[in-house]
């Protein structure tokens, strides 16, 4: 009896610390952080270029895209978080982004952590043969590296982009188009997004309108008889143009939009996959 | 009398194999899907059996380049570059099929212990060529480890997914239904790479950062 109660108690202890271990590793995984889908080709986190060199390598991005299919993405962050090696860390990053084409896996990523002066270029399968290890490691060594050294992102960014995009042109041929705008095709988001809200508006406009037309209609009836009508009318109207003004202001917006599905620098990803080519270094 | 009594149990008779028949109908239908299902999964495990050799064999083709390399550096020691050559040789003797996924526990340990003989022996060579700057800085030995680096970072890759998708076929292969008869059908369960002892899945090559992290302890768990 005694000897059955001590295996009882010596196998709930061992279970307990089996959960303890099993939530320590869980908290540990937990400390990882796969940041979100960055929405741009060019994206600084960390606020360490100027606002025209990133949209100068956005755009220039967006234009090899178009020019060569590639899917080049630069994220710049401040740390990096996650107690992985870099290497590891960014592979699981750029998997889970799936930048490139789903059927070319023609991705890559440049992920620059300042505050760790670290950085790694992930390459995507499609990639790897015009983005070898040594080639990405002498970009980041050679290209990169020194200008980091001396405290000038933006021209070690901008050394950095130039050189994987001419690394990676000719692989691939673009059809003219990015990933975003095949996904977020004019007329469709016109009539998705903008369009559907402008509907929404309309019919709210006429709604409000209706009502205030009966509220005036009434006062007009009660304070004044036949004349009225005729006078109250064209505020009203004057009240739906104002309305007309709020909608002119959800115009603006779906043109906003319609700007940025032809080259407003917005990205998407296609699918693509990683699996650890690429290089990593400091500075 | 006589009569509907055997015209009654015929009846039965009848309708019990009908009863029989639909129930064996619905067995096998769920049972071939199942088994379609795990074949899928199989063939995955297979498929990512394939990239883990291949990466394996990627890193193999390398290491000649590397040896011809450092052994043209003056005084180079012998002995780290013999246990590479000598690792090399032995985990080339470890074969298992690239198109089939083992099904061997003991053959995939075999494996993985003759490739991660090579990868200790491999990141010491690495450590101790750090001592020859005249080597280390050349050109030629820079893209070599950029390659051997990133070959590191695409075995572990390759093995985690290869894990991944074998414990995908296991779960399904030990669920319910299905682990009725899948040993029936040849379904085994499969084995996959056991979390290393430190050193062995991706060695911390590290080479440029000496100063700034500690000399990597892998020997000791």
């Amino acid at each position: 009896m005694h000897k059955g109660s001590s295996r009882w108690w010596c196998r709930s202890l061992s279970l307990s610390g089996l959960v303890l271990l099993l939530a320590l590793s869980g908290s540990l995984r937990a400390a990882e952080v796969i940041p979100e889908v960055p929405t741009r080709y060019f994206n600084d986190y960390a606020l360490t270029v100027k606002p025209e060199t990133a949209d100068r390598l956005n755009r220039e991005l967006e234009d090899h895209e178009r020019q060569t299919s590639n899917q080049l993405r630069v994220a710049i962050y401040p740390k990096m978080h996650s107690e992985s090696d870099i290497d590891d860390y960014c592979q699981r990053v750029a998997r889970a982004w799936k930048v490139g084409e789903k059927e070319q896996r023609n991705g890559a990523v440049l992920f620059v952590f300042v505050q760790d002066h670290k950085m790694s270029i992930q390459v995507g399968y499609g990639l790897e043969g015009a983005l070898p290890d040594a080639t990405c490691k002498d970009i980041i060594a050679d290209q990169i590296a020194p200008h980091f050294k001396a405290g000038d992102y933006d021209g070690g960014l901008t050394a950095g982009v130039e050189s994987m995009m001419q690394a990676a042109k000719g692989e691939y041929k673009g059809s003219g188009q990015t990933e975003y705008q095949r996904q977020h095709p004019v007329g469709s988001s016109a009539g998705n997004g903008n369009g559907g809200l402008s509907i929404g508006t309309i019919i709210f406009i006429i709604l409000v309108f209706f009502i205030i037309s009966r509220a005036f209609r009434r006062r007009g009836g009660t304070m004044f008889s036949g004349g009225g009508g005729p006078i109250f009318f064209p505020t009203s109207f004057g009240g739906g143009g104002g309305f007309g003004g709020f909608g002119g202001g959800g115009g603006r917006g779906s043109s906003g939009g319609g700007g940025s599905s032809d080259g407003g620098g917005f990205a998407s990803s296609g699918g693509g996959d990683f699996g650890g080519g690429g290089a990593s270094g400091d500075w | 009398m006589g009569w509907t009594m055997k015209k009654t149990a015929l009846l039965g008779c009848v309708g019990l194999l009908i009863v029989l028949a639909v129930v064996a109908v619905i067995v096998v239908a769920a049972g071939s899907r199942g088994y379609n299902k795990l074949n899928t999964l199989s063939n995955d495990v297979d498929g990512k059996w394939a990239n883990v050799q291949a990466q394996y064999q990627r890193r193999n083709d390398l290491l000649p380049n590397l040896v011809s390399t450092v052994s043209g550096a003056a005084n180079f020691e012998k002995s780290t570059l013999t246990d590479v050559i000598n690792a090399r040789a032995s985990a080339t003797k470890v074969t298992i099929d690239p198109s089939h996924a083992p099904t061997d526990p003991a053959q995939l340990d075999a494996y993985q212990k003759a490739q991660g003989a090579v990868s200790s022996s491999l990141s010491r060579l690495l450590v101790s060529v750090e001592k020859y700057p005249e080597l280390s800085a050349t050109k030629g030995f820079r893209d070599l480890q950029a390659q051997i680096e990133g070959t590191e970072n695409r075995i572990a890759v390759s093995r985690n997914d290869f894990n991944g998708s074998t414990q995908a076929y296991n779960t399904a292969r030990n669920a319910f239904p299905t682990v009725l008869y899948a040993s029936f059908v040849g379904m085994k369960e499969k084995p996959f790479f056991k979390a290393d002892d430190a050193a062995q899945s991706a060695p911390k090559v590290d080479f440029g950062g000496f100063g700034t992290t500690p000399a990597p302890a892998p020997a000791h768990p």
